[in-house]
């Protein structure tokens, strides 16, 4: 058999390793994410998904991909870096958040108690990666014709096309008015609530490229384990001291 | 001041009050909707508007500095003008930056689940002290008028003045003896408790280490000196409006002068420094203040207008209280332009390289212009704090050289 050719997709193996890290004590895991920007075509795919699995309204994105054109005609490329929240062990959000409305959990997942939120978009200003988007309240059918609507609050359409449940941290967030997460900084979680499930995080599943990965870095056996002995890799600002738990490989 | 001048400015007050009270309705059924500002420029003139509210609160401090630290006892006779007016400079404050939260309804938050790593945290703590200090010394600096106007029967509202007096219905020289300790133990522990205050507001900024300009130990030096030369211009311009007394004037205006010539020093040391480290991000953060879409503000409004203009008329007219109080006025209205520059600048610059052509929505721009609403607001915030401090100094004892009371000088 040609072993030169991959025996499974990435995905599989992938699937495997968070099932593994699940039957560990939750506290011995620590999710990890590993972007192949080499192999990253810059299609935006996961960005979109991301968006679609968390119902994310207009100004509010938790994995850009940034764009870049890199060398001197001829010799140009264009290089595709994604955004997710970096997830650092040492956050600047966490230590700004007034009200402990941020924290990291036990996974070492940074995450946003939106119920405890104050909106005061400290925590945007201090990231570095500029990772945190706050909820205006904004609604993509907006500027959507409707039948006449009521006078004070939202038309018939916001409430009916827009209306779907997000499902972030496993609680259903429903109707878009002024609740929560309307009028909260808002970021990538990892998908908390589909490795609650067993799933891993929709923007590793829509990878049509595969260069994004996802595990457990404290299981040696894992997939992100093995890239982390990468000579390729690197984190964003490291200067900075923040240890993000997202890597890059060159 | 005079009953004219007094009138135009209630009128105009209340003017405000009703234009701005759209912005009001707005922000209250629409939440952030209609602001100007987005993700990556998160705070805007809302947060200009409660640094600068935050700097005229030092109009007393600095009084208490002449008073306690350099023993110039004259400036005691402005205790209760210089209080007063730090209580209206609170009560802006507190209202700008609640209306500019996400969910105002949750400050309950700061008390249940607070995090002392979290330098905000340390600065409500020390904005509610400074509001203990300040609510004391104005009751125990007008407490002896109130029980007096309390008790003259001809007088509109004696309930009222009662019910503020705390029923006390005497005040015996004993009072004033105790009433004056007390002030005196409040003013100094103010020395302390303003500088963690206006230096925590500086170590806010300054602690932020992806913020070029910001993060620096020059921040909260700058933020003390910023609120000193605010506070003091404005304590300096309302001694000659109520009180015309041209011997507090004049020396406060020597003052002004030199805090002012301070300030500017400290803010040419950051340009200096930030230039000759010349990484990217603080380069292009000080371009754009004196190159960028809103330098006029900081060439026109800030250096000329409010710094160019008084210096001439401190140096050249020392002994015209009239041109110390209009030089001291410039500085205060054209501080506005100073708390600009050092917010909007370093927050307007992308983080990460090549941020600006990914994903484009209003929100995910670095180009800020504050919105209809952050303007209505605004002025509905500050005539309701013009409003405040002309009805005090009508209604309440505040004008202190006087005991008759504060009708008289209106």
């Amino acid at each position: 058999m040609n072993t030169a050719l991959p025996s499974e997709d990435l995905l599989i193996r992938m699937q495997r390793d968070l099932k593994r890290a699940q039957t560990k004590n939750p506290a011995d895991i620590k999710w990890t994410m590993v972007i192949d920007v080499a192999k990253c075509i810059g299609c935006h795919a996961c960005t979109i998904g991301c968006v679609a699995e968390n119902k994310l309204p207009p100004g509010v994105v938790y994995r850009p991909v940034i764009e870049e054109e890199v060398g001197t005609y001829p010799n140009v490329r264009r290089r595709f870096l994604p955004r997710p929240c970096m997830h650092c062990m040492n956050p600047p959000c966490v230590k700004v958040c007034p009200v402990t409305a941020t924290y990291k959990n036990q996974q070492g997942v940074t995450v946003i108690d939106y119920n405890r939120c104050i909106g005061c978009r400290y925590c945007l200003v201090a990231c570095p990666y500029a990772a945190r988007t706050f909820d205006f309240g904004e609604f993509y059918t907006a500027e959507t014709p409707d039948l006449p609507g009521k006078l004070v609050g939202q038309k018939t359409t916001e409430e009916g096309y827009e209306a779907h449940p997000a499902a972030e941290y496993g609680k259903k967030w429903a109707k878009r008015d002024d609740e929560s997460p309307v009028g909260n900084a808002r970021k990538c979680h990892f998908c908390l609530h589909r490795l609650a499930v067993s799933m891993l995080p929709n923007c590793v599943t829509t990878c049509v490229g595969r260069a994004t990965f996802f595990g457990d870095r404290n299981d040696p056996d894992a997939l992100v384990s093995e890239l982390l002995g990468s000579p390729r890799v690197y984190r964003l600002k490291q200067e900075l001291g923040t240890k993000p738990s997202v890597y890059y490989l060159r | 001041m005079k009953e004219r001048g007094f009138k135009t400015l209630m009128a105009l007050a209340v003017l405000g009050l009703i234009v701005g009270s759209w912005g009001i309705v707005d922000r209250f059924v629409h939440g952030h909707i209609s602001m100007g500002f987005g993700s990556y420029v998160p705070w805007g003139l809302w947060v200009v508007f409660y640094l600068f509210f935050v700097g005229l609160t030092a109009g007393a401090f600095l009084i208490t500095i002449i008073t306690y630290v350099f023993q110039v006892k004259r400036f005691k006779s402005i205790g209760r003008l210089s209080a007063f007016t730090v209580l209206i400079a609170l009560l802006c404050e507190l209202t700008f930056i609640s209306l500019d939260l996400g969910h105002m309804f949750r400050l309950y938050r700061f008390m249940i689940t607070p995090s002392f790593t979290s330098l905000m945290t340390w600065f409500v703590i020390f904005t509610n002290v400074m509001v203990i200090i300040y609510l004391l010394e104005s009751f125990f600096l007008l407490r002896e008028d109130l029980v007096l106007w309390s008790q003259d029967k001809k007088r509109k509202g004696s309930s009222i003045y009662r019910m503020l007096a705390l029923g006390k219905t005497s005040y015996e020289p004993e009072d004033r003896l105790r009433d004056e300790n007390r002030v005196r133990i409040l003013s100094i522990i103010s020395l302390p408790a303003g500088l963690l205050f206006y230096g925590t507001n500086g170590a806010f900024f300054a602690i932020l280490m992806n913020r070029p300009i910001w993060n620096s130990a020059l921040t909260p030096l700058l933020f003390i000196m910023a609120a000193l030369v605010s506070g003091g211009a404005l304590i300096t311009s309302l001694i000659y409006v109520f009180q015309h007394d041209d011997e507090l004037v004049r020396p406060l205006g020597r003052i002004i002068l030199f805090l002012l010539c301070g300030f500017i020093f400290l803010e040419i040391l950051q340009f200096f420094v930030g230039y000759q480290t010349a990484t990217v991000g603080l380069v292009t953060s000080l371009n754009l203040i004196a190159f960028g879409t809103y330098s006029w503000t900081f060439w026109v409004v800030h250096l000329l207008l409010g710094s160019l203009i008084p210096i001439v008329l401190f140096i050249s007219r020392p002994n015209d209280s009239r041109a110390i109080a209009w030089a001291c006025f410039l500085v205060v209205i054209t501080f506005v332009a100073v708390r600009f520059n050092f917010l909007i600048p370093d927050l307007a610059v992308y983080k990460l390289e090549g941020l600006e052509s990914t994903f484009f929505h209003r929100r995910l721009r670095t180009d800020y212009a504050p919105s209809l609403v952050e303007w209505l607001v605004s002025v509905w915030i500050i005539s309701l704090g013009v409003l405040a401090f002309l009805a005090g100094t009508r209604w309440l004892p505040i004008l202190s050289s006087n005991r008759r009371g504060g009708e008289e000088h209106a």
